[in-house]
């Protein structure tokens, strides 16, 4: 369960100071699937990546399953969002100088605690399950966009994640395959029971989420 | 099971970078490539060149005292100052000063030398080389042997007799074989000389590209003023040495000012030597090390580009679970991995270097000279990595997933 009491996040341009996230309080239950919906600049990337544990906030708390890791240091930060969260972005962000299969075990080499399974087999497993296998040797540039977001979502997905925060995930490829990846978003959510939060300026794409959070000009101006 | 990271990763990450950009890695190692290529062969001329020197002093005879003109151990005139001994003033010693240093207990040999660089014709054929004038004690006070014929003695110093004993090497150059030379006419200065014995190779170039006459015999042209610039001093037993020097010190204040010779040994002479060697290995040193850190800076300025290039990077292994510090191992790796390339291939064209000189030139190539240099380079990718991978680290995360 994620917990944001109060949370603001503020920065500065320049000279200029900036609110992103102002005063933002909400909770996401395990195993849901959220839409976080706003416009450009309204602060909802912001907003996941205080969720994600990527930025820290100016103020508030942040509780995950209970636990306060709003002001952890970076060494405990990075190991949660090695484990605990996976991300999926507009852009993919894959390492182009990684075949496919090592951009997916990526999160493996930051991975600081034992695991119980093959991370290689499971890394295949996950390519297979998304009609990838046989491009696993390929250069991230060499693939279609669909298959380079598939792949970043095995990569998001490898070390069991709970959570998953999906930024614009359809924002760079065509409208058939942006409809497969949020199918594919769905799916974990029901048959990884992974929690997915899906950020997106998108009214469709929200629609397939059970739960719709309206960010504006840094504030939560509305909660379906 | 424990997931594998750490050095490895590291290592093939840092290559797979490097290999990206293949002419820039080896334009970045070439800057450290040169600096240890000039540090380590610096060095290795250096130890050579005193190397060198030592084995001159070497092959001289135990227990000799030299007694040269001039101050050689104050400032100017000596061999710690300007140009040497002779060049600046000081006594010339004369027969008379021979006389009276036989009159010293101590002393088995005493050798009266002149000196002097001439060329040395047969048949026209003509060598650079040195003509020493020097009496018969010479040969054992040298340990010197014959090659072929025999050395003279007294009766031919004293007889001015026209003769000559050959080093090797001259020998060698003016003849098919050395022991041709035997009773051929060699001339120098327009005087004609018999040639009665070549000495056995000796590893000292003065010594075996001299041509050796009685010293009594150049009294003509060749040294009219009939003197000497050095005296050398047999001593019977090497505990006799310092008694040895102090007598002929007192003897020769009789004729002399104190500053206008110098009486002293080998050792002492060697460690002026090494002494002012390994001042000149110290600037070499410092000069290569001026490459080696231009080559650093090198390498600072290609990983501060390529961590503005990979700031996304950054991001997305920040993002994947990267701390700080992972991030900053991976550009130190980089640079030191960058760094040490161009230490090997200095390393390795340095000795080529060593190798190819060998034959003309007595370098040598130390293991510190080697394990410096290494050591150095990885320094070098540390120290210069360590701000550009700071930067890296330091990196807000989401500034840069969100970098173009």
């Amino acid at each position: 369960m994620i917990e944001l009491h109060h949370v603001s996040k503020t920065y500065y341009l320049g000279d200029t100071r900036v609110k992103a996230v102002d005063d933002i309080s909400l909770t996401i239950k395990d195993k849901e699937l959220v839409g976080i919906l706003g416009a450009s600049g309204s602060g909802k990337s912001t907003l996941m990546y205080l969720i994600g544990l990527v930025e820290t906030p100016t103020h508030g708390q942040i509780l995950l399953d209970g636990a306060d890791v709003s002001r952890l240091d970076d060494r405990q930060l990075s190991t949660i969002r090695n484990q605990t969260v996976g991300f999926v972005f507009q852009q993919f962000n894959l390492l182009n100088k990684f075949t496919v299969l090592e951009n997916v075990l990526l999160p493996l080499k930051y991975c600081k605690a034992k695991i119980d399974f093959n991370p290689k087999a499971r890394a295949e497993e996950l390519l297979t399950k998304f009609g990838i296998y046989e491009r696993r040797h390929f250069f991230p540039n060499k693939i279609s966009g669909g298959q380079q977001q598939r792949v970043a979502i095995a990569r998001a997905l490898l070390l069991n994640p709970k959570i998953i925060l999906a930024d614009e995930p359809t924002g760079n490829i065509d409208t058939k395959t942006g409809k497969d990846i949020l199918k594919l978003l769905q799916q974990l959510n029901r048959e990884f029971n992974t929690t997915v939060i899906i950020v997106t300026h998108d009214p469709t794409v929200a629609q397939i989420t059970k739960r719709q959070i309206y960010i504006k000009d840094g504030r939560m101006v509305k909660h379906l | 099971m424990k997931p594998k990271n750490g050095l490895s990763h590291l290592l093939v990450n840092a290559f797979a970078d490097l290999k990206r950009n293949k002419v820039r890695t080896f334009l970045t190692s070439l800057g450290i490539m040169i600096g240890v290529f000039s540090v380590v062969i610096l060095i290795a001329l250096g130890l050579g060149l005193k190397n060198y020197i030592q084995n001159q002093f070497e092959s001289l005879g135990a227990n000799l005292i030299m007694i040269l003109p001039g101050n050689v151990f104050k400032g100017e005139g000596g061999v710690g100052g300007g140009l040497g001994p002779g060049f600046s003033g000081g006594a010339d010693f004369k027969e008379k000063d021979i006389n009276d240093l036989k009159k010293i207990p101590e002393a088995n040999y005493v050798v009266p030398m002149f000196f002097k660089s001439a060329a040395i014709e047969v048949k026209g054929n003509s060598r650079y080389g040195y003509l020493m004038g020097v009496n018969e004690d010479y040969f054992p006070v040298m340990n010197l042997t014959a090659a072929a014929g025999h050395f003279f003695g007294l009766s031919e110093v004293n007889r001015r007799a026209k003769v000559v004993v050959l080093g090797y090497t001259l020998a060698d150059q003016l003849f098919d074989r050395p022991t041709d030379a035997i009773n051929q006419t060699i001339i120098v200065s327009k005087e004609r000389f018999r040639v009665i014995g070549v000495a056995e190779k000796k590893g000292d170039n003065e010594q075996d590209t001299a041509a050796i006459v009685p010293y009594k015999t150049t009294y003509g042209s060749l040294n009219p003023n009939k003197t000497f610039f050095t005296i050398y001093l047999g001593v019977n037993d090497d505990k006799n040495v310092e008694k040895a020097k102090e007598k002929a010190k007192a003897t020769l204040l009789k004729n002399w000012e104190e500053d206008d010779f110098s009486v002293t040994e080998q050792t002492e002479i060697l460690s002026t030597v090494n002494q002012i060697f390994d001042i000149i290995n110290l600037i070499l040193v410092a000069i290569g090390s001026i490459s080696l850190i231009v080559g650093g800076i090198g390498i600072m300025n290609i990983m501060y580009a390529s961590v503005t290039e990979r700031t996304k990077e950054v991001g997305i292994r920040r993002a994947m679970g990267a701390t700080e510090r992972d991030i900053l191992n991976q550009f130190l790796t980089e640079s030191v991995v960058l760094s040490l390339m161009g230490g090997f291939l200095g390393l390795l064209l340095a000795a080529l270097a060593v190798l190819a000189t060998r034959p003309f030139f007595p370098v040598s190539l130390n293991l510190l000279a080697v394990v410096i240099s290494l050591t150095v380079s990885s320094a070098i990718g540390i120290g210069f990595g360590v701000f550009p991978a700071r930067r890296a680290a330091k990196l807000s995360p989401i500034e840069a997933i969100r970098y173009e």
